[in-house]
This record gives C-alpha cells, sequence and structure tokens, in this order.
C-alpha cells in the first residue's frame, strides 16, 4: 500500500522552495502526524506530516532539491508501526491514495489543532501542560512526548520551548568550528556555499527596491527622555497589570501610526500608475531571527493600545525565533520599523520593504549633551532616519512626517490626546 | 503440559499465577508450605510477614492509644488491659481468612494447586516432592518465586524460645518484660513497635552508624527522635558480639565506639535482613546459577539466562518488597502472553508502618546531589495540617522533590499520619511524569491529610498557601 507524498500548496506568492532537511530518513518507522520534512520557501519554514502510521519507503527529492507546489517528494507505505492503531482507524484509506495536502500553511493548520486538541491534549495531558500549551499557543502533536500512553508532559513541553534556538546554535557552532578547522590547516582558504532561501530572497529583494524606487532618507533625532522616565515609573506596575514589558517599540508604533494617519500619503503604496490609499495602518516590525530578518506585521495598528502592542511583538519575536512565523503574519503591511539600535546602530539608511512608501530606522540611544532652553543637558537622545520612495513623496512631506513622529515621542502625552 | 508454572505463592508467585490464568494461560502454582495436608498460600507477606504485623500493629496502637491518647479527648478507661493470646488469635484468623481467600481465588481462576517442593530439572521440567513422592511436570514456563527467609547470623543463633525471628517475635505469648532486637531496619522498627507499646522496654542495637539510610536524610532525623522519644532506644554504631541464651534471659554483648557492653533481655528478636530462597531449587543441567548473595541474576523483564524461565520477587535484585514483587508477576506473565508490559523500578515505594508511618517513593537529595542533579524542594510539615491537627497527628511532614528545570517529580517523601497513603499519590503523579505544578493544579479534598501532599507540591515553586514559602 503505498502513498505518494507531495510538498504542501503553496501560496500564491511562494514560487517554489527547497528541502531544507529530511527530519525521517528513507526507510524510517514514523507516527502519523510527525514531522518527515522541512520545506523552506523564501518566507517560511513549511513541515511535511506523515499522513498516517508508516514507513518512508523512497525519498525521490533529497535535501537542497528545488521543489513545486505539490510537488511529489517522496513515496509512503502506510502500514505497521502499530496494526491496533490502524484497525481504530474510522476511515480505511484506499490502495494508492494522493495526499493533497500533506502539510499545510499555519493558518490551515490551527483549524486542525482545535480539533485535536478536543481530542487529545484536553482530555490526556496533564493541568500544568495544559495550561503551558495554552500560554505558548503549543500543539500537543507537535511535542514529542515521553509520558504514558503517548501522553506529553512538563517535561516536554518545556524541552519543546527549548529546542529551536539550541538546534540552531548547534548548527552554527558546528559550523563554525568546521570553518575554524579548515582557517587552520591552510591560509588563504575560499568557501562557496549556496544562498539559504530566505538569504537569496532578502538579496533580490534589496536589489530590486534599489533599482525601481527613487530612495531618498531624512534624519532627526529624538531626546527620549520623557519615555525613559514614563517606563521608569511605570514600567513596573504595566508588567504587573498587563504582563508584558513596556518597551520603547509600543511608543514608536503608536507615534508612527499617528503620524502616517495626519500623513495618509506615506501609509499609500504606488501600483502601475496608480496611487493606492490604505485606510488601515499594518505596521511591519522587523525582527531579526538566526536565519535572517523576518517582518511580522501588526495588523490594524490604527485601532491597538499600547498594551496591544508590546503583546503582539512580544509574541512575534518569540515566533520569529522559535522559526513559527506564518507567511499570513508576515504579508502585507503598510509601514515598516526597522530597530538597528538593539545591535548598537548610531545612524543608518535602511531599505524601503516594497511595496511600502516609508521606512523608520530606530537607531541607538546615547546620553549626549544637548542645548535645551540654552542650557547644555545631558538627555537620551535617539537618531531616527526616514527612508521614503521620492517618487510618492516629497520632501516636505517625508520631513514633516519624521517631525511628527519626533513631537509625539518627546511629548507621549500627544499619544494620549490624538494630536 | 503447562504453559506456566509459577513456583511459589506469596505475593508475587500468586499474583503471576492468578494473571497467567486470567490471559488463558494454563497455570500451576507449587507451594511447599502446608496446613492439614494442603498448600498454605501467601508465602511470607500473609503468613508471617506484612499481613500479621500489621495485625499486631494495630492491636497495639489501640491499645496505646488507650493508656496515652483517650484521656486528651477527654475518654476515661480504668486501667486497660492488654490480652495478648486474643490479640495474636484475632491475628491467626485475619492470616486464616486472607490465605484461605487466594485458594478461592485460584478456583475461579482456574489456577492448579501444587503441594510439594520444587526443584527446576531443565527449561521445561519441574519435579515437586511431597512426603517422599516425586512428581515431574513439563510446562512452557517457568516462574520462579520463592521468596526469602530471615538470615541467621552466627553470633546470634535463634533457637525459637528466647531467641528468634521476625516469625517468632510475631507469635509470643506474653508481653516480654525485656525486649532486646538486632536491626533497626524496617523489620527491627515495626516489631519494636509492637512490643514497646505492649510494654515491653525496647532496645534496638544497629550495627551502622547511619539510621535508616535509605530514606531522605532529613526524614530518617527525624524519625529517629519520634521514635526514641516513643521508648525504642535505637542505639546506633552498635556491633553484636555475642547472644547466650540463658535459663531466665538472653545475655548480649556488643560494641559500640570501641567499648565492650553487656544487656540482659527477656526475649531477643533477629532482624538484620533476610535471604533469598535458593537453595536446592534447581538442578545443574537447568543451566541455572545465583550470585554471591544467592540471589537469581535477571534483566529488567525478570528473565534468567535460561531461556523461558523468569524470576521475581525476593528471589531477584531490588527491595523484598511485596508489592514490588506482585508487579513483576504481573509483568512477566503479561509478557510471557507477549504483551510489551514494563516496570518503572525507580517508582516502587518504600513504607515503614509504625506511627507515625515512614513512607518514600523515587530519589532524595543525597542521591540527587550524588548524581549531580539540579533540584528543588517543598515541604509542608503535618503541625500546619487542619486534619492532622484535629486528629491529635500533628508529628512529621511531606516533602516533594523535583527537577530544578522540568518541573518533574523526582521523589515524595513524608513521615506522618498516613504517610503511605500519602507517598501512593505521589507514586501514580510519578507514573505519569507529573510535574509538581501538575500536583499543584489538582484538587485535594478538605481537609484531609494528603492536603499536606499539594502543600508540598506547591511549596516547590513557592507557592504554598498555607505555610511562608522559603525564596530559593
Amino acid at each position: 500500500m503505498s502513498t505518494e507524498i507531495k510538498s504542501p500548496t503553496f501560496p500564491e506568492s511562494v514560487a517554489d522552495g527547497t528541502i531544507a532537511n529530511w527530519v525521517k530518513k528513507e526507510g524510517d518507522q514514523v507516527k502519523q502526524d510527525e514531522v518527515i520534512a522541512e520545506i523552506e520557501t523564501d518566507k517560511v519554514v513549511l513541515e511535511v506530516v506523515a499522513p498516517f502510521d508508516g514507513k518512508i519507503s523512497k525519498v525521490l527529492k533529497p535535501a537542497g532539491e528545488t521543489v513545486l507546489s505539490a510537488e511529489l517528494i517522496a513515496e509512503f507505505e502506510k502500514g505497521s508501526i502499530s496494526e491496533e492503531l490502524e484497525a481504530t482507524k474510522v476511515e480505511p484509506l484506499e490502495e494508492t491514495e494522493e495526499i493533497e495536502e500533506v502539510a499545510v500553511t499555519e493558518e490551515a493548520k490551527e483549524e486542525v489543532e482545535i480539533e485535536n486538541q478536543n481530542e487529545h491534549s484536553s482530555d490526556r495531558n496533564g493541568p500544568a501542560v495544559k495550561k503551558l500549551l495554552k500560554e505558548h499557543d503549543l500543539n500537543p502533536n507537535d511535542i514529542a512526548s515521553s509520558g504514558k500512553g503517548g501522553r506529553v508532559t512538563k517535561a516536554d513541553v518545556i524541552n519543546h520551548l527549548d529546542q529551536p534556538s539550541k538546534e540552531i546554535v548547534q548548527q552554527e557552532i558546528e559550523q563554525h568550528s568546521a570553518n575554524q578547522a579548515q582557517a587552520n590547516s591552510s591560509e588563504r582558504i575560499e568557501e562557496r556555499v549556496p544562498m539559504s532561501r530566505l538569504r537569496s530572497t532578502i538579496a533580490n529583494r534589496l536589489l530590486t527596491v534599489k533599482q525601481e524606487t527613487a530612495m531618498l532618507t531624512t534624519f532627526n533625532e529624538v531626546d527620549l527622555k520623557r519615555i525613559k522616565d514614563l517606563r521608569a515609573k511605570y514600567g513596573k506596575n504595566f508588567e504587573e497589570e498587563h504582563g508584558v514589558k513596556l518597551g520603547f517599540m509600543g511608543f514608536f508604533v503608536l507615534a508612527s501610526v499617528q503620524a502616517l494617519k495626519k500623513f495618509p500619503l506615506v501609509n499609500a503604496s504606488i501600483d502601475g500608475t496608480d496611487i493606492v490609499y490604505h485606510g488601515y495602518q499594518d505596521v511591519g516590525v522587523a525582527v531579526s531571527t538566526e536565519r535572517g530578518l523576518v517582518v511580522p506585521v501588526i495588523r490594524d495598528a490604527g485601532n491597538l493600545k499600547i498594551t496591544d502592542v508590546e503583546r503582539s511583538i512580544l509574541d512575534y519575536s518569540d515566533k520569529a525565533r522559535s522559526g513559527k512565523l506564518s507567511i499570513s503574519e508576515m504579508q502585507g503591511g503598510t509601514f515598516t520599523i526597522s530597530n538597528g539600535g538593539v545591535f548598537g546602530s548610531l545612524l543608518s539608511t535602511p531599505i524601503l520593504n516594497a511595496p511600502q512608501t516609508a521606512i523608520l530606522g530606530m537607531h541607538s540611544i546615547q546620553d549626549r549633551p544637548v542645548a535645551i532652553d540654552g542650557e547644555i543637558v545631558i538627555r537620551p537622545m535617539m537618531y531616527l532616519a526616514l527612508s521614503y520612495d521620492h517618487r510618492l513623496l516629497d520632501g516636505k512631506d517625508a520631513v514633516s512626517f519624521l517631525i511628527a513622529i519626533k513631537d509625539q515621542l518627546e511629548s507621549p502625552e500627544k499619544l494620549l490626546l490624538n494630536l | 503440559m503447562y504453559d506456566v508454572i509459577v513456583i511459589g505463592s506469596g505475593p508475587a508467585g500468586y499474583v503471576a499465577a492468578i494473571r497467567a490464568s486470567q490471559l488463558g494461560l494454563k497455570t500451576a502454582c507449587v507451594e511447599k508450605s502446608f496446613h492439614n495436608d494442603s498448600p498454605q498460600l501467601g508465602g511470607t507477606c500473609l503468613n508471617i510477614g506484612c499481613i500479621p504485623s500489621k495485625a499486631l500493629l494495630d492491636s497495639s496502637h489501640r491499645y496505646a492509644d488507650a493508656l496515652h491518647q483517650f484521656s486528651d479527648h477527654g475518654i476515661k478507661v480504668q486501667n486497660p488491659t492488654i490480652d495478648i493470646p486474643k490479640m495474636m488469635d484475632r491475628k491467626n484468623k485475619i492470616v486464616a481468612q486472607l490465605t484461605g481467600g487466594i485458594s478461592s481465588l485460584f478456583k475461579a481462576n482456574n489456577v492448579t494447586q501444587i503441594l510439594g517442593t520444587a526443584t527446576i530439572m531443565g527449561a521445561n521440567t519441574v519435579e515437586v516432592t511431597y512426603e517422599g513422592k516425586t512428581e515431574t511436570l513439563e510446562t512452557l514456563n517457568i516462574v520462579i518465586a520463592s521468596g526469602s527467609s530471615p538470615i541467621d547470623i552466627p553470633v546470634a543463633k535463634v533457637n525459637h524460645k528466647n531467641i528468634v525471628d521476625s516469625t517468632g517475635a510475631l507469635e509470643f505469648q506474653a508481653v516480654p518484660k525485656t525486649l532486646g532486637i538486632i536491626g533497626a531496619g524496617i523489620i527491627g522498627l515495626e516489631l519494636g513497635s509492637v512490643w514497646a507499646r505492649l510494654g515491653s522496654k525496647v532496645t534496638i542495637l544497629e550495627a551502622l552508624d547511619d539510621f535508616l539510610p535509605m530514606a531522605d536524610s532529613k526524614i530518617s532525623k527525624e524519625v529517629l527522635k519520634e521514635f526514641n522519644k516513643q521508648g525504642l532506644n535505637i542505639n546506633l554504631g552498635c556491633k553484636v558480639n555475642a547472644a547466650k541464651s540463658n535459663k531466665k534471659n538472653v545475655t548480649v554483648n556488643y560494641e559500640n565506639n570501641g567499648s565492650e557492653f553487656e544487656l540482659n533481655f527477656e526475649k531477643l528478636i533477629v532482624a538484620v535482613g533476610r535471604k533469598p530462597n535458593t537453595e536446592n531449587l534447581f538442578s545443574k543441567s537447568s543451566g541455572l546459577s545465583v550470585d554471591e548473595r544467592g540471589f537469581i541474576p535477571v534483566n529488567n523483564f525478570c528473565e534468567t539466562k535460561v531461556k523461558n524461565i523468569w524470576a521475581i520477587g525476593d528471589v531477584v535484585r531490588g527491595p523484598m518488597l511485596a508489592h514490588k514483587a506482585s508487579e513483576e508477576g504481573i509483568m512477566v506473565v503479561e509478557r510471557i502472553a507477549g504483551n510489551q508490559v514494563e516496570m518503572e523500578y525507580a517508582h516502587v515505594p518504600s513504607v515503614i508502618y509504625t506511627h507515625p508511618e515512614v513512607a518514600w517513593v523515587g530519589q532524595n537529595e543525597k542521591d540527587l546531589s550524588d548524581a549531580g542533579l539540579e533540584f528543588k524542594t517543598g515541604s509542608f510539615p503535618f503541625a500546619a495540617s487542619g486534619r492532622a491537627l484535629a486528629t491529635g497527628e500533628s508529628t512529621g511532614f511531606v516533602k516533594v522533590i523535583a527537577d530544578k528545570k522540568t518541573d518533574t517529580i523526582l521523589g515524595v517523601h513524608a513521615f506522618g499520619p498516613s504517610a503511605a497513603d500519602i507517598v501512593q499519590q505521589g507514586v501514580v503523579a510519578m507514573e505519569f511524569k507529573a510535574s509538581a505544578e501538575d500536583l499543584g493544579l489538582t484538587i485535594f479534598s478538605h481537609p484531609t491529610v494528603s492536603e499536606a501532599l499539594h502543600e508540598a507540591a506547591m511549596a516547590v515553586n513557592e507557592k504554598a498557601i498555607h505555610i511562608g514559602n522559603i525564596k530559593k
């Protein structure tokens, strides 16, 4: 009884993918829903799961090969891992059957999760596990279980949460030490490795933007004393009340949103010879991960409170670091904020996230002497950069937009008063 | 031809035989002890161990309550007395009822009872001898469950009069005025408790310097203090050099810290441990052998080196405990029937049925430190338990130990009221790899002494309600 395993049906915006890794090898016994392969697309890593208990009889696309949407990648033999399990299956599968969507996009998966949770987690796992699954938005089926009768234990969840970062760190260490070993053995070595899918997408995008837009950057600086004072005074209360830290990012997102509302052209984009005005503010926040830079989008930021913003940023960066961001979470966006400050950048010119019209660059905060009311005082200062598409925005608009952001950050009460 | 022959009808053997039969295997159980020409089933546990000792522990506890506790409750009893023969009679009736019960269970489950001494001749052959007659039985599988006997030491030879083993100590017909016990292990402590409560002046001589070294050290310390208060008079580091039986008493000479001592007791109990019953159990041709201490070597599934011969209970490694033996019995016959049953040896609980009880499961702090593992602990004293106070049983505490990172429960230790039943809840939790938080998030009835486990589990993560949490 052999079955075809196909790559997932990619979203429209994804042309093809690369087999990043065969988690299971040819001949391996696997359980239903176990991840057997990972396919890296230019946006996310998609998981291919076993359609049922059985064996991978033949791998047709080895790691590194490019695959198209719903392309045959392996042959699978349904079977013998547990006869009992099979016997209890409600719907017996036909002799040879094509499984259209062995893996699913994150969105579709969520639906499945809800069903599975009813079946598995809530009835089978202990109270601490249930709590953790909810808190971390995890699917118990994704976690290797060590408990009696396949139950997930708290230790399983904790180890699962630890895992992705560990694996990547390990890979990096291995890679690094391999490079080192080579470097030591001979002096002038060169190494040629193919770009990862994410990296080559980033490369192509950036080049396209440079070539197809009239990009220009304007600078300003902002005094963050008031916000720092606010955080010092209310940060603890805020965290206790809302369970999330009060960071700088929330203020920047809200200030940007206010400014975008004032300058709708900055929130617009060019489509051919048309200007498309967006009646909503979807703000992308660039997050650096081990695989590269990703930009999850905070939807309808114009309607959100600072707590919502902080929470979704935290949520996204957790997901991004564990490689769990879905394509839908990264699509769209009408404006982007990039924070080079976390790495210590003092000043930079960010590149547009096409087809958006502008991008705000945040930088590191430095105590610098500034003259205020004729006095030299030390203030926590940050340079701001706004890169914009000069085709759509005139210098006046761009500069005023950036000043509007600066104003709100220096007088955060304006955020409250929608000024 | 049998599918399974089980040798021995103690808690390992009779459980194995019943389950084997339930699984459709043609099963016989061979027992060499007899009473009126029928096998005396039940082994040490039912006849001369767990059950009769618990009967006496309970009787003596009630007597001690009448003497010392009733007045606290306002109950007045004029000079309560104890009728030892009546107490022994009650114990014997319970034993008879339970052993008879096994015989009924065998009948109900179609287990063939065979009376006689078994010798294993080969992987498929067992000879059974009774009163000079030998019968040869053929079988596909053999399960050895021949049990253990008290160890006899040359310096204190048991004479069944005034120097006795644990069996004899369950048969005294009068309360000895003075009672010496060699060995402060589980058996010595339980028997010492029985006779101390009934009025004996008890002295326990223990060779080791550490008291209850297998228990959590904080528990051992508390237990030692409490038992000395109860009059068990436990002397550690005492090496007995001689025990001489006189007409009216026993003279014991022992060494402590380099000095020699001599004490006279009306009776002396030797409770220094037990040895496996493997003598004359098998012929050379069977291919079986024993290790230097007489145990039959087995793997985790209780398989011996001879295919289709299995050994369970006190004749193999691990603690000599009835519940461990029974579980091995079940595992073995399930595996014979083709089921993949395994046993988690790390989750075998230990209990000392003194008052208060002492019980534990899993690892203690020392085990974990020695293994270099990081852990966190939470304790809750019964002095803070409403139910324990209401009952007047507020000695002791419950301690939960969990993995520092994953919070998985690694051990539960208790000293106090119903400690055995409290620890049992920890056993179930551990079997499901529960975390301390899992126990903390589980509902416990109020007011019960079990709440101490709930609180100790919450204390692991500094979340106990009814006691201040120690910041770690």
